[in-house]
């Protein structure tokens, strides 16, 4: 993960270029504004190494930008134009589908760019260097912790309540009958370990107050500083420029 | 919040109309409060966004509604029996599902996740106005979804021990005990 040139640079320098790039996902003019932050997010993706969530975020638009085909472009409102088969597309329709659909991607392809770059002990080292409040910190690493934990705990749980005969396929009565026997387990085991591992962090001394030392601190560039200064003031342009116009 | 990504996770592989992705704010709002639950359902939606995209995070205030109303619940001993928590789950439901209509109208015109989109393109084909069937579509599906959460978590507060149980008043007092 920290492979990548946007896994090796600071975290917050990371995090602020996602987050600017969000912010213009919102605010880019239409209509060629958002699809060309789309392709700009892409290219900056694939540059700094996590190109992978190019095709990741796909997964997760394709499905919206055919929804937003359906809803707009066929269900849309008049003047109609022509489809190639014959049928008709709402004129504003499409152009709407086309500058959501951009600005979807766009935020989605940034988001997982950033998730894919992302290093949560990294991140941790970060906000105790910088003082943060280090609760809030350490709520977020440890839910990314249990999230692949209790990810695989329901794998294994799944498998383990099919071969007890759980179908997990079949009529939607079926399947809904499957909920309790996957979720009341892990909504057990999860409860138990909350116990257990508040135990053991308080023992440990997290809870206890006053300055904490970073051990390993992501190094922070001067130059960092200012890509993440200026990434801020061009977005604070771009609102005034738009609340303007 | 964990277990909101998790289960979220589980139920949308079982291909089912519900989302049963708050069901750790609702939890949190119980065993430790609403703040508890703000804090869950706040941060959980932070971390979703981070997996499928921030633009989710314009329905942060479900999260937050979710938790007022589970610890509102929990107060009045909500999860007493199956058929209050279906009560409450309800009128969660409802709630939820109109502040999501709002938000899915204004922000996105109706084009969310799969499941309650479909329903809005269905109902759009059968001749309602785009207002008409993100809001038809949004509260159905809310109301389906809160009623089988609340449901599910007071058949598991019910069935938690009691040993557990005497460790969260708040828990005890949801289900009558």
């Amino acid at each position: 993960m920290t492979t990548s040139f946007a896994g090796r640079v600071h975290p917050f320098t990371a995090g602020t270029v996602t987050l600017v790039l969000i912010f213009l996902g919102v605010l880019a003019p239409a209509p060629s504004g958002p699809p060309l932050l789309y392709a700009a997010v892409c290219l900056l993706a694939i540059v700094t190494g996590v190109g992978r969530a190019v095709l990741h975020a796909l997964v997760v638009v394709v499905p919206l930008w055919v929804l937003l085909f359906i809803m707009h472009g066929i269900l849309g409102e008049a003047p109609y134009l022509t489809a190639p088969w014959g049928g008709t597309l709402s004129v504003a329709g499409m152009a709407w589908g086309v500058e959501q659909g951009s600005r979807l991607a766009a935020i989605v392809t940034a988001s997982l760019a950033f998730a894919r770059a992302f290093d949560p002990h990294r991140f941790l080292q970060a906000a105790i260097a910088r003082k943060w409040p280090f609760s809030a910190a350490f709520l977020i690493v440890a839910t990314l912790d249990a999230m692949s934990r209790f990810g695989q705990q329901a794998t294994r749980l799944r498998e383990a309540q099919r071969t007890r005969g759980l179908k997990v396929r079949g009529s939607l009565a079926t399947r809904a009958r499957a909920i309790p026997a996957l979720v009341f387990p892990l909504l057990l085991a999860s409860l138990t370990e909350a116990d257990e591992r508040a135990l053991a962090l308080e023992t440990r001394g997290l809870t206890a107050t006053g300055p904490r030392t970073a051990i390993d601190p992501p190094a922070d560039h001067l130059l960092e500083r200012v890509v993440r200064w200026m990434a801020v003031t061009a977005l604070l342009a771009i609102i005034i420029w738009r609340v303007r116009a | 919040m964990a277990i909101n990504l998790v289960i979220g996770r589980i139920v949308a592989e079982l291909a089912l109309p519900v989302y049963l992705d708050t069901l750790g704010t609702m939890l949190v709002a119980i065993l430790a409060g609403w703040r508890g639950g703000l804090l869950v359902g706040s941060i959980s939606q932070l971390l979703a966004g981070m997996l499928s995209g921030y633009q989710w995070i314009a329905f942060m205030p479900i999260q937050w509604l979710i938790a007022l109303l589970a610890g509102g619940a929990a107060q009045g001993k909500g999860f007493a029996g199956a058929w209050r928590s279906g009560a409450w789950g309800a009128l969660c439901g409802l709630l939820c599902g109109a502040c999501s209509a709002a938000i899915s109208y204004l922000l996105f015109r109706g084009v969310t996740a799969g499941g309650v989109t479909a329903v809005g393109a269905l109902l759009r084909s059968l001749g309602a106005s785009l207002p008409v069937a993100v809001t038809a579509a949004s509260i159905s599906t809310d109301l389906l979804d809160k009623t089988a959460a609340f449901v599910l978590v007071g058949f598991l507060l019910r069935a938690l021990p009691r040993r557990i149980l005497g460790r969260f008043p708040l828990a005890a007092r949801a289900v009558d005990r």
